[in-house]
């Protein structure tokens, strides 16, 4: 009842009858009384509308109309101020939203920070999946948690009848109580049932909304068939759009139950029942009586127990539960550093951004001190004053924060373009969501504290006896300055700092570019396809790619074809276990993992990869005859250095392996990124080491892209149900592995020293452009009594270049300090060349000048008369 | 004399006791009350009353004056009856508790 009554005291229309009711009391009391008798009736009412509750409010709407007004009445101030702060806010957010595509943004489920990353850590593998037996133990063990769910990601050939050609996607094998331990309820159909789950399980599959938009017909899709791997699964459920998966860069489109995995493998056993496997994700909801502490020190006992008992499959693992941030954060630890990288930049030009703020309103309340004294004269409180100043800052942040978000939009705009031509799409979910726009609001609060406040404080902190007297202008000059000048300097050194990050990047991207690819890029189109998944057997495999190579080198436009099971470059690299004869490996180890792939006689010609000793591999290197392997320079350096390679054997896969003579050596090559320290690789012979999933690499004669769909209509040909995917040229690969990536970070990074240049510039030239302005009479009476122009440009520009000179020397002083840190974790980069140290300053130096140029030249062009005369 | 924090409500509301009064009746009702001792400004009266009104402790009729003047009269209500009776008694332990701390005015020597 008594907030009604107060709620009521803010309708405008009760308000005003209150006020006219009361206006009629005291009248008729004046009547009454007379007016001397009742005294200051005006305070007396105003006294009397404070009880009502709202003046605050009042208050601050009069607060805010106010600022709205002496806002107005300066749109440059505004206009620069705004835009100042949108460049740095968008930025940050821009940023911020990359971060939270790359790191940060939590699980799309309810309630996810309650959901913890159960897994392994074996002493080679920081990061091992668990089986399924070891699955159940931990669910029907652990007390720790409200439910334990798991799955396994995998790619599977859809397609929706037996006719069509299947489409490459990613596909999620869930546990039966996946989505109830989530949180996440179907939008359309239902859920897996237990019973669904269970081995040897049920061919139905739930579909993820995007899948589902794809379907012509939306309404019939529940109960329709979907055919994966070739076998008919029934459409039970539909996902909701919020729920994308819960890995980062991949939206699955499809979730089947596990109890699937053994018919879609046409294994002879039941992978589910094998300890060994260790290739399934744990999550776990926490309930709500346990810690992650005791949840772990619970898992700990239960792991170690497991290990007893079977000591064959669990020797040495150890279960670790982990949050999905430190899961994220341990598996992709480069990502971390990269924004720790960019926020930290983002988060100089903030700083740089505020200090242009503080230094524009410091230079405004100079401009205004006639004002503000009289107000404080007439008695407004000092704390009044700095809330009304406030007010204005806040508005001004507020903007800045709206302006902001469509920088940052545009930012969003082209990270969303980053993307590696894979199929099925990896994805950086960069997207301007509410985490956003709150974070860009929550930054432009802050800013507004760190720009606002102390700019205000000095306001009201003047005498304004002396500022009533010579009309708002020069009081002592000096001092009131040094505070701005320091601002100054301390955008310039900042500036620096995000200038060498920037030309740091430049640099190493130079030498990223000049590296070649080591190996052809031009008239090459690869295709992938997976007889794997329609259940070919080794030899079917084999005898379907033989058939594939004839096919395709029969058709027009084709130069040459060539196999390999990893093209270089490509996001998915292939690994081999190899025991190098005669190199010594360290105690307790006896094998070496390294990149390697399968390829036929074909690809060291048609890749142009060249083999600087020995030879390339024939068609005489088929099953049958003496096993031979190629190794590359970095491979033969690394475990036989100084000696002959040649003739040397490598046993493949365990140490009583097959071994393999080694008949060649080939120049080493990027093989991952462009960026890599040079890698060991292996090349085995297809015949002698056939593989179940190959890319063909076709040469053609004109332009490769033509190639693609006779391609794909070859594959059919042969399997009309075959998936065809990542079929592109290597040329657009190489472009966004090799080029594509670095040039857009380059850009991004560039944009950044390019935003902290823009905002230090014109935070020295405000600087500049107002000293000028307040010596106008000084400037006037030097040339009055015949100083030289020249000289009086010189004065004012002296003074710009004085203070970008100190704002380098500590620029300089900061980027010792702080570029390890930034740089840390970049290959190449650390190691910046002297060139950018020298180049950065000097281009700093020559911006300085021309900035501090324009207000010196207009001091130096000052009419003498007028100046004095306007004083 | 000052009047004490927070009293100025008690002595409305022991002043409204006797009968519905206008603003400026009560003020000048208080004033002859204490024998001139106690000068209420309108000015903080004023704003009391309306204090006094929201919280529902008195009550405002327009109505015409002994000299056939239009005035607005405050009376207590219930709620401002139980009110004052709350007051009251901790008015009564307060000058009791004090008047035992102070005892008879002491002589002054010297």
């Amino acid at each position: 009842m008594m907030l009604w009554n107060r709620l009521k005291y803010l309708r405008p229309a009760w308000r005003r009858n209150q006020e006219r009711e009361m206006r009629e009391e005291l009248d008729s009391l004046v009547a009454i009384a007379g007016r001397a008798e009742l005294g200051n009736l005006t305070m007396a009412m105003e006294n009397a509308r404070a009880t009502w509750g709202w003046t605050w409010l009042e208050s601050i709407i009069a607060d805010i109309r106010y600022s709205f007004r002496s806002l107005r009445r300066q749109p440059a101030f505004v206009a620069v101020a705004v835009l100042s702060l949108a460049l740095a806010i968008g930025a940050n957010s821009a940023i911020f939203s990359f971060a939270d595509a790359l790191l940060l943004r939590p699980l799309p489920v309810p309630d996810p920070s309650a959901l913890f990353d159960v897994s392994y850590t074996a002493p080679d593998n920081p990061f091992e999946g668990m089986s399924f037996p070891d699955y159940r133990d931990l669910r029907d063990k652990s007390r720790s948690f409200a439910g334990v769910a798991t799955y396994h990601l995998t790619t599977l050939a859809a397609a929706t009848e037996a006719t069509a050609p299947a489409r490459i996607r990613f596909t999620v094998l869930v546990s039966g109580n996946f989505f109830p331990v989530l949180g996440v309820a179907p939008l359309a159909g239902r859920a897996f049932r237990p019973d669904e789950a269970n081995a040897p399980g049920q061919a139905v599959a739930m579909i993820s909304y995007d899948f589902w938009r794809q379907y012509p017909d939306s309404q019939s899709v529940i109960g329709a068939p979907l055919r994966l791997n070739g076998i008919v699964f029934t459409i039970i459920g539909v996902l909701p759009e919020s729920f994308t998966g819960l890995d980062r860069f991949i939206r699955p489109s499809i979730y089947i139950p596990l109890g699937m995995s053994q018919r879609l493998a046409s294994a002879m056993s039941d992978p589910l029942e094998d300890r060994g496997r260790h290739n399934l994700v744990v999550k776990a909801r926490l309930s709500a009586e346990s810690s992650p502490e005791s949840a772990q020190a619970e898992l700990a006992t239960l792991g170690a127990s497991l290990e007893r008992e079977y000591p064959r499959t669990n020797h040495s693992r150890r279960m670790s539960v982990r949050t999905e941030l430190a899961r994220r954060i341990q598996q992709t630890p480069q990502m971390l550093e990269l924004v720790k990288m960019l926020m930290g930049l983002v988060g100089l030009i903030l700083i740089i951004a505020c200090s242009n703020l503080a230094n524009l309103l410091l230079a405004r309340a100079r401009a205004r001190s006639r004002e503000i004294a009289i107000r404080l004269s007439i008695g407004a409180g000092r704390l009044r004053l700095v809330r009304q100043l406030m007010t204005e800052s806040f508005l001004l942040a507020i903007f800045g924060g709206a302006a902001g978000l469509f920088f940052a939009y545009l930012g969003i705009l082209l990270l969303q373009t980053w993307s590696v031509p894979t199929d099925p799409p990896n994805i950086l979910g960069a997207q301007l969501d509410w985490r956003v726009v709150e974070f860009s609001f929550l930054v432009a609060l802050v800013s507004c504290l760190f720009f606002g406040l102390a700019p205000a404080w000095q306001t009201v902190r003047m005498d304004f006896v002396p500022a009533l007297k010579d009309g708002g202008h020069g009081t002592s000059a000096g001092r009131r300055t040094l505070g701005r000048d320091v601002l100054v300097i301390g955008q310039i050194a900042l500036a620096m700092v995000v200038l060498i990050a920037a030309g740091m990047f430049l640099a190493g991207f130079r030498r990223m570019l000049v590296a070649s690819p080591e190996f052809r890029v031009d008239h090459l189109i690869t295709l992938d396809t997976a007889p794997d998944m329609l259940h070919y057997t080794p030899d079917q495999a084999k005898t379907f790619y033989r058939q594939l190579v004839d096919r395709v080198r029969l058709m027009p436009g084709v130069a040459d074809v060539a196999m390999t099971e990893a093209l270089p470059l490509a996001p998915a690299q292939t690994i081999l276990t190899v025991v190098p004869e005669g190199y010594q490996f360290p105690k307790g180890r006896e094998t070496a993992v390294e990149f390697g792939s399968s390829v036929d006689a074909g690809y060291f010609r048609i890749m142009r990869v060249e083999v600087t000793r020995g030879r390339a591999f024939t068609v005489d290197d088929r099953a049958g005859t003496r096993r031979v392997a190629i190794v590359n320079q970095q491979f033969a350096k690394t475990y036989w250095p100084d000696q002959d390679p040649i003739g040397k054997r490598i046993r493949l896969d365990k140490p009583d392996g097959p071994p393999a003579e080694v008949v060649g050596v080939a120049r080493t090559g990027h093989y991952l990124v462009v960026n890599e320290a040079p890698e060991p690789y292996v090349y085995v012979p297809y015949e002698q080491n056939p593989r179940s999933q190959m890319t063909l690499i076709v040469q053609s004669m004109a332009d490769p892209a033509s190639l693609a769909s006779p391609l794909r209509e070859t594959v059919r040909s042969i399997d009309p149900n075959l998936p065809v995917f990542n079929l592109r040229t290597v040329a657009t690969l190489y472009e966004s592995r090799a080029t594509g990536t670095w040039l857009q970070f380059l850009q991004m990074v560039g944009t950044l020293g390019a935003i902290g240049l823009v905002l230090a510039m014109t935070g020295l030239y405000g600087l500049i452009a107002y000293n000028v302005s307040r010596r106008v009479k000084e400037f006037g009476i030097r040339v009055a009594l015949g100083a030289n122009r020249r000289d009086v440009v010189w004065l004012v520009e002296r003074r710009g270049l004085l203070l970008a000179c100190v704002g380098i020397a500590i620029g300089a002083v900061l980027t010792r300090v702080a570029m390890p840190m930034l740089a840390a974790g970049f290959r190449g980069l650390g190691s910046s060349p002297p060139v950018v140290y020298a180049l950065i300053p000097l281009a700093l130096l020559i911006v300085s000048a021309a900035a501090s140029y324009l207000p010196a030249l207009r001091a130096g062009g000052l009419d003498p008369l007028r100046a004095l005369r306007d004083e | 004399m000052e009047l004490l924090q927070g009293t100025l409500d008690m002595l409305v509301l022991r002043t409204l006791r006797a009968g519905p009064l206008h603003g400026y009746g009560i003020a000048k009702n208080i004033r002859s009350a204490s024998n001139e001792a106690l000068d209420i400004e309108f000015g903080s009266l004023y704003p009391a009353l309306k204090r006094l009104e929201m919280k529902g402790w008195i009550a405002s009729a327009w109505e015409t004056s002994e000299h056939n003047r239009r005035a607005k009269y405050y009376k207590l209500t219930a709620a401002g009856r139980k009110q004052l009776l709350r007051e009251h008694s901790k008015w009564a332990d307060f000058v009791s508790a004090v008047s035992r701390i102070m005892g008879p005015a002491p002589e002054v020597k010297g």
